[in-house]
Parts: C-alpha cells; sequence; structure tokens
C-alpha cells in the first residue's frame, strides 16, 4: 500500500470557525480503497473538517495544506470539490421544499458529467438510475417525486444521502454522522450501502461519536480526534478500546477553562 | 383629473347599452373620484406615470389573434381581441348547463338578473374597476346551471395587439351545487394598456377553481380584478401567477357572503428589471364558519417593485372564522424592492386569525448543500429560487396548468439570473 499514490492529504491543518480556532494542526493521508474512521468526543471537531474540506462558507482555513488525487483542494470552489470526487454525506441534510428530490439529483449528477466533459444524463436514463438507487437504499420511488428531504424522517434522510453517493460515485465520501438518529435496521441498511460502493478506487471517511457503526462498516484505520487534532491512530481494534474506556484517557491533562468543551 | 381619465370618461358618455345605469352610475363616481397619487394609500407604491403617458389607444379594426396553445388543456375558449368578444372563437358547442353569452343578446330576464349582479361583487373603490364599468364594450355572461358539474375549464383570454387599449369584463354564476374551473389570461404584445375584470358569484356548495395569469412583461400596463361572492358552503380555490411590466395591478375581493365558505388564495409573482406587480387581495368574512387560506411568494429582482397589500376583515358577526395570511418574499438584489402589509381587522372576538409576512435572501444552508453536490452556484440559486414558487405551483389543481406554466416560470428564473 505505501507506494501507491495518495487520495487524500492533509498536513498541519489549522481552520476556525468564526475566529474560534476548531482545527489545530491536522495530519492524515488516505489512499484509495481506504476506510478510516474518524472518532472523538463532542466538540472535538469532527463535523468541522467535513465542512473545512467541502469548504463552507464561513469555515477559514489558516494554515497547513489539502490536496484530493495531487490537486490543491483549498483552492476550489464547493461545487468544484465535489466535481473533483469529494462527497460529503450530511449528519444534518437540509430540506429544500419545491426542488424535487429527482430534480436535484440529476442536476447534481449533469453538473459532475459536465465537468467530465460528458452530456447529460437523458431523463429516461436517470430515472431507471434513481429507481434502482432507490431501492438500494430501501426508500419508496415516491420520495423522488418529493421535495429535497421535505418531511424525510431522519433515517430517510440519510438514506437520501447515500442514495446521492451511489448516483454520484465519488471517490472520497465523508459520512458524517451518518448513524446519529438511526435505529439498527437502518443502520444496516445504511451500511449495506456504503460497503456495496468499497471499492479499489474509493474511499470513505467515516466520522462517528460511536463505536457500533464500525461493526458494519469495518475500518482500515482508526484515528481519535481531539481537540482539533489526531491524537490515536490504529485498526479497527481501537474502536473497540474507545467504546470500553471512552476517551478521558486519550485527552491529555486539558487546561481548566477547557473542560466543559 | 387626469387627462387620460376625462378622455376615458369622455368616450364612456358616448355609450349606450343594456348596461346604462350602471355606466352613469361608474361615471358619478369616477366624477368625483381624485386621480391617485403617492398619497393615496391604495396607490402609494404604484405610481400611475405608465397610465398618464400611454400611448395606447382602443384599434377597433379587426385583428387576427388566438391565445397560445396549452399542451393537454382542452378548453372551452373565450376570446377578447383588443377588448371586442371574438365570437367566431368561441368555442362551438358547449356542454350541457353551461351558457356564454354577450350579455346585449341575453333575454330581458336574464339580463335584468344579470344587470343586477352587475358590479356589485367588485367593490366600488377600484377607480379602474370604474372605468372598466364605463367603458367595458362586450360584457360576457357565464352561468352554469344547478348542480351542473362542468369539467372543461373556461379560458378567458383577453389578447392585445401592439398600442392597443381594451377594456373587459366578465360576469360569471355559478348556481348552487355546481362546479367550474376558469383561466383568466391576459396576453398583450408590445406597448398597450388593459383593464380585465371578472366578478364571480359563487352560490350555495357551489366549487370554482380559477386561474389569473398575467405574464405580460415590459410597456404594458395590465390593471385588472378578480372578485368573489362566496355563499353558504362554497368553494373556490384560486391561483394567481404575475409577471411585472411598466404596471401591473391586481386587486381580489372575496366575500364571505355566506356561512361555512372556504377560499383558498395561492399567488406568486416573479419580478425583474424595471418591472412593478401590484397586489391588492382583500377578504371580507361577513358571515360565521368562514375558512380563509392565503399563501403569496413573490420574487423581486434587478429593480424591481413588489406591492402586496393582504387585508383580511372579519366583521362582528363573523365568529368562528378561521384566517390565514402568509406572505414570504425572496430579493435577489441591494436595489429591488418589496412594500408588504397585511392588514388584519378583527371584530369578533372567537375566531383564528394569523398572518406573517417575510423578506428573506437566498437560504444560504441549501445553497452549500446544492454547491457540495457539484451544482454551480448560479445554477443552485436558479434552483432554490424555482423551488420556493414551485412549492405553489405543485398546489395547482389542474395538473396541465402546472405543467404548462412550469417550464415558463423556469425560463424567467434563467433569464433573471443571467444578468
Amino acid at each position: 500500500m505505501s507506494n501507491t499514490k495518495s487520495l487524500l492529504t492533509i498536513k498541519d491543518l489549522h481552520a476556525s470557525v468564526e475566529e474560534k480556532q476548531i482545527i489545530k494542526g491536522l495530519d492524515l493521508d488516505i489512499k484509495p480503497g481506504e476506510v478510516h474512521a474518524i472518532m472523538g468526543p463532542n466538540g472535538a471537531g469532527k463535523s468541522t473538517l467535513g465542512y473545512v474540506l467541502s469548504g463552507r462558507d464561513g469555515y477559514s482555513v489558516d494554515s497547513g495544506s489539502v490536496t484530493l488525487d495531487g490537486e490543491d483542494l483549498l483552492e476550489m470552489e464547493t461545487e468544484d470539490r465535489a466535481r473533483a470526487g469529494l462527497f460529503l454525506a450530511f449528519q444534518y441534510p437540509v430540506e429544500i421544499p419545491g426542488v424535487s428530490n429527482l430534480e436535484f439529483l440529476k442536476a447534481s449528477v449533469d453538473a459532475q458529467r459536465q465537468a467530465r466533459g460528458e452530456d447529460a444524463i437523458t431523463s429516461a436514463d436517470f430515472l431507471k438510475e434513481a429507481k434502482a438507487a432507490c431501492k438500494q437504499v430501501n426508500l419508496p420511488v415516491a420520495f423522488l417525486k418529493r421535495g429535497v428531504n421535505e418531511g424525510f424522517s431522519g433515517g430517510e434522510k440519510k438514506r437520501n444521502e447515500l442514495m446521492q453517493m451511489l448516483l454520484l460515485k465519488p471517490k472520497l465520501c465523508i459520512l458524517d454522522e451518518t448513524d446519529s438518529g438511526l435505529d439498527i435496521d437502518a443502520l444496516q441498511v445504511v451500511a449495506e450501502g456504503v460497503n456495496s460502493q468499497r471499492s479499489a478506487d474509493r474511499s470513505f471517511i467515516v466520522v462517528t461519536h460511536y463505536q457500533r457503526l464500525l461493526d458494519y462498516i469495518k475500518p482500515d484505520f482508526v484515528h481519535v480526534l481531539s481537540d482539533g487534532k489526531i491524537v490515536k491512530s490504529g485498526d479497527a481494534s481501537l474502536a473497540l478500546e474507545l467504546e470500553a474506556q471512552g476517551y478521558a484517557w486519550l485527552q491529555k491533562e486539558p487546561a481548566e477553562d477547557e473542560l466543559e468543551g | 383629473m387626469s387627462e387620460w381619465l376625462e378622455s376615458a370618461i369622455a368616450r364612456a358618455q358616448g355609450i349606450n347599452d343594456w348596461l346604462a345605469p350602471k355606466r352613469a352610475h361608474a361615471l358619478e363616481l369616477l366624477a368625483n373620484t381624485k386621480w391617485p397619487t403617492r398619497k393615496t394609500e391604495a396607490w402609494r407604491y404604484t405610481p400611475l406615470r405608465p397610465v398618464e403617458r400611454t400611448q395606447a389607444k382602443v384599434i377597433s379594426d379587426k385583428i387576427e389573434l388566438s391565445p397560445v396553445a396549452i399542451a393537454d388543456l382542452s378548453a372551452i375558449e373565450l376570446v377578447f381581441v383588443n377588448g371586442q368578444f371574438d365570437q367566431a372563437q368561441l368555442t362551438k358547442t358547449l356542454p350541457e348547463g353551461l351558457s356564454i353569452s354577450l350579455g346585449g343578446d341575453l333575454g330581458s330576464a336574464q339580463q335584468a338578473n344579470a344587470l343586477s349582479v352587475f358590479s356589485t361583487i367588485k367593490p366600488e373603490r377600484h377607480i379602474f374597476g370604474l372605468v372598466n364599468d364605463a367603458l367595458a364594450q362586450d360584457v360576457v355572461v357565464i352561468t352554469v346551471a344547478e348542480g351542473v358539474e362542468i369539467t372543461q375549464p373556461i379560458r378567458i383570454s383577453s389578447l392585445l395587439s401592439q398600442g392597443a387599449e381594451s377594456h373587459t369584463r366578465v360576469q360569471v354564476a355559478l348556481a348552487a351545487g355546481s362546479r367550474l374551473t376558469v383561466i383568466e389570461d391576459v396576453q398583450a404584445q408590445g406597448e398597450s394598456f388593459n383593464t380585465a375584470f371578472v366578478e364571480y358569484n359563487v352560490a350555495a356548495n357551489a366549487r370554482l377553481e380559477h386561474y389569473r395569469f398575467a405574464l405580460q412583461t415590459g410597456s404594458n400596463v395590465a390593471i385588472g380584478g378578480s372578485h368573489f361572492n362566496l355563499h353558504d358552503h362554497a368553494k373556490m380555490n384560486s391561483t394567481i401567477v404575475g409577471f411585472g411590466s411598466d404596471l401591473s395591478r391586481l386587486d381580489t375581493d372575496i366575500i364571505h357572503a355566506g356561512e361555512f365558505a372556504d377560499a383558498k388564495l395561492n399567488a406568486m409573482y416573479l419580478l425583474d428589471g424595471k418591472e412593478l406587480f401590484d397586489l391588492h387581495a382583500t377578504v371580507e368574512h361577513a358571515m360565521p364558519n368562514g375558512k380563509t387560506e392565503e399563501n403569496v411568494r413573490c420574487i423581486v429582482a434587478d429593480r424591481a417593485r413588489a406591492i402586496f397589500n393582504g387585508r383580511i376583515h372579519i366583521h362582528r358577526d363573523a365568529q368562528k372564522t378561521l384566517a390565514e395570511l402568509n406572505n414570504r418574499n425572496l430579493l435577489l438584489s441591494d436595489k429591488a424592492e418589496i412594500n408588504t402589509k397585511p392588514e388584519l381587522e378583527i371584530y369578533a372576538d372567537d375566531v383564528k386569525c394569523a398572518h406573517g409576512a417575510t423578506v428573506a435572501q437566498i437560504d444560504k444552508q441549501a445553497l452549500y448543500y446544492l454547491q457540495t453536490r457539484g451544482v454551480s452556484r448560479s445554477k443552485a440559486q436558479v434552483m432554490l429560487n424555482f423551488g420556493f414558487i414551485n412549492e405553489l405551483i405543485d398546489l395547482m389543481p389542474n395538473a396541465a396548468l402546472a405543467e404548462w406554466i412550469r417550464p415558463i416560470i423556469r425560463e424567467r428564473f434563467a433569464q433573471m439570473e443571467v444578468k
């Protein structure tokens, strides 16, 4: 593996939200096909990492570098990062009433095809693909006609995120607490969907608070994020260790005033 | 008084027909009406300069114009060309129970009946409504017999050629328990001036589905009204879609004249350039147990100006009224303007009434979400704007009309964003 080219390389990343530094010197190297789990206590910066990588307004990079497939990710607009193969599955996907899920999915797929110099997919072909994706994530086809995430339950929203991933076929998927709010059945559906997409040229960052998800999506590496940096890395067994012992033993002597964070 | 109004009054004095008493009454009121200025509350944000300056004239030569085709819509066509009713374009065979006639051609009993209703639903305060009373040339009367359901929609098209002035008037009477769909549409080419008023009397248990499209843009002056009188258990569902022009003004009045009437009004307007659109929607709850739900959405780009005045008046006897008015507006530029004024006047003590008006810019979170999927920022904006309006289009009961208007609105958004 070591001589394979990296897909994502993060070097000494520092990033802030509203002047407050959240990511404080983060390094991460992901090769094609690898699944990395990032675990950590609340407030460690887990979600922030996904927002920074996707280029959300208000999340500024203070220093460090990020490359995706050798390209400088931080120089790109949000949409160009997506077109370059980055996909962020949100913890709380937004509802967009009035924009149908099908229209949204097709616009996304077309934008990415266009970026690759391909023609837009025909509506008939796309509908076929979208229906198959619905089936795979166990969402009724009627959800294609509804507004994006409009009135969807938490689990349905997560499955809708997964459906987008299936259709967009990204190189790097960041799953931001995809397990939150899911019952065990929904969790299995999502995990199966993710597992079906694992391949030698697709990598995953699975961000989660709990080890439970990792019973279903087996990571190659587990990292512990605490106070904006990775404080420990290991294999899947690290997740079990964390489950048994909690995070406290990894947070080395935090200053008094940081305890409540 | 303006020169324009003086000449209009002078022209009206020459007309002598079955409506003579009504026309005389309108002229009398007009003679005592002040020409609206910025100090006139009902016209505060809508300057009448485009009326004062219009070059549009009555064109009496016959001009061939026909309404645009709408796919999958098989409507009964009722066409005015430059204000004249075009008998040749009227759908030949009408379903049983439906009658469409020129008021002048009606038998004396029916005419007397039509005369007694004329201009009683449309309130007298609308100055251009009075102008229309006085000047409407061919007044068309539509009646649906008791208990009859007309499945084919009626489309009333008022078509104007370049430079034309027109005043059209239609009166619609739904007898008890009947059902009807009416589409009002004005299509103008180039500079023009029109007033288009329709009065609806919806008898007990009758149901009216109504659409009004005001899609003419550019140097048109388009002023009109749709006025509804609802009797016991009557139901109406109205959809208004408007683009702006030099001056577009629409007044709707919904009168709950019976108990347990149910009114829905969904209005959307999309303005660009220096366009103006002014909607005044008034609801009178005169009787108990009525229900009204109004949703008005507006998107204003560039330097356009939108005006919405939504008045709900709940009279003392109108207990158990449920009324809701929701107005949401999106501004797409710093110079765009929206003037919104919801007005509730409640004199009954046992009612549920809510109103809200918001003015906002595009939802940044939704924009970001679309961008994370590869959709460009500009395309995402178009999608979100469209979505804001599409929510109301989705509520249109007539699928063919929804399918027709959707791409027209999409196209308009694309143009709005290109600039």
